[in-house]
């Protein structure tokens, strides 16, 4: 329990954060950039957010459920243009993909 | 009485909990494969029930909210792995923030301008952007750019699961198949999707795709906003 209140802690600060300095990023990213600077001061996880962590990432996709089913208000727009839509989706794929794993590709030297 | 239940908000939490562990058990039985991720089992069914009982999003979203506001805590929670990633890469820093930005920069670069050009519609562009970043965090973005977030969702796992079908076959005629290679471009271009088709490659891919799908989120969730 004490590992959500500190996500809850840190959400609040970077709500607070966003707000107060008029940032564009939202403010459950500046939450998270700020627990991520404390993690790195600290040079480790506190085993209560380890824990709460282990126990909400499989529930991540339940969470976001709830928004994705508002696809059912977008009915004209994807009759519009859903299939250009998965058009595009598919083929933005190829060029982003080759140059990642061409960065990544390891040359054996000669 | 059925029209008394359709209308109490918690009917409608308890039916998407419901829809998810149908998901994930079908998710299970069908050999965990990346084509059948259990959220979009979830939604079909929540969408498919709300057609059938002509019951109203806004109706729904009374009872989703419960759930919808545990987004906040759990995009704050991405610090945990992002931080154990930030430890374990220091080695090769270079190459993989190279890879991560410039490969998920031509993606979604690629995938802006086609929009821009062949639908023209300014919400739709904005939300294409928010594409290759895992959904909790597309779907924030999308709402601080002006897209629309229930679009977002449905981008990121379509392009999730083309990705998670693409990218292995791609990269092997292409002889671009390294473990790490097919790792991070699985976690850049198809997130939390692709990197559940690494788990099934292999635990060097699947490290790399864990770690490049949150490198990708946060770039981005930090990027796109000053961008657009």
């Amino acid at each position: 329990m004490s590992g959500l209140l500190i996500l809850l802690v840190f959400l609040l600060t970077g709500i607070s954060v966003q707000t107060l300095l008029d940032l564009p990023v939202p403010g459950s990213i500046v939450g998270m950039l700020i627990l991520l600077f404390v993690l790195m001061l600290l040079r480790r996880t506190p085993e209560t957010l380890q824990s709460t962590s282990r126990v909400l990432s499989p529930l991540l996709p339940l969470f976001i459920i709830p928004v994705s089913v508002g696809i059912i208000t977008q009915k004209e727009l994807l009759n519009e243009h859903g299939i250009a839509l998965l058009v595009i989706l598919a083929m933005s794929l190829i060029p982003g993909a080759l140059v990642c794993a061409l960065i990544m590709t390891k040359r054996s030297d000669p | 009485m059925i029209a008394t239940l359709l209308h109490t908000p918690l009917f409608w939490t308890a039916l998407t909990i419901a829809s998810f562990l149908l998901g994930q058990r079908l998710y299970q039985q069908l050999g965990n494969s990346a084509f059948i991720p259990p959220i979009l089992t979830g939604i079909v069914l929540i969408c498919v029930t709300l057609e059938l009982t002509g019951t109203s999003y806004q109706t729904y979203m009374q009872g989703g909210e419960y759930l919808h506001l545990m987004l906040g805590p759990v995009v704050v929670m991405l610090a945990v792995p992002l931080y154990q990633f930030i430890h374990a890469m220091r080695k090769e820093w270079l190459r993989i923030s190279l890879a991560v930005s410039l490969g998920s920069a031509t993606t979604v670069g690629t995938a802006v301008v086609l929009v821009h050009w062949w639908i023209g519609d300014q919400a739709i562009t904005a939300t294409m952007a928010t594409k290759s970043v895992t959904t909790p965090v597309a779907i924030t973005l999308s709402e601080q750019l002006g897209g629309i977030s229930a679009l977002a969702s449905a981008f990121v796992i379509v392009t999730g699961v083309f990705g998670a079908l693409l990218i292995p076959p791609l990269l092997k005629v292409t002889k671009l198949n390294q473990p790490q290679a097919m790792g991070l471009t699985l976690g850049v271009c198809a997130h939390a999707i692709g990197t559940s088709r690494a788990i099934e490659l292999g635990t060097r891919e699947s490290a790399y795709a864990a770690m490049a799908m949150t490198l990708t989120a946060t770039l981005h969730a930090i990027a796109l906003p000053w961008l657009v």
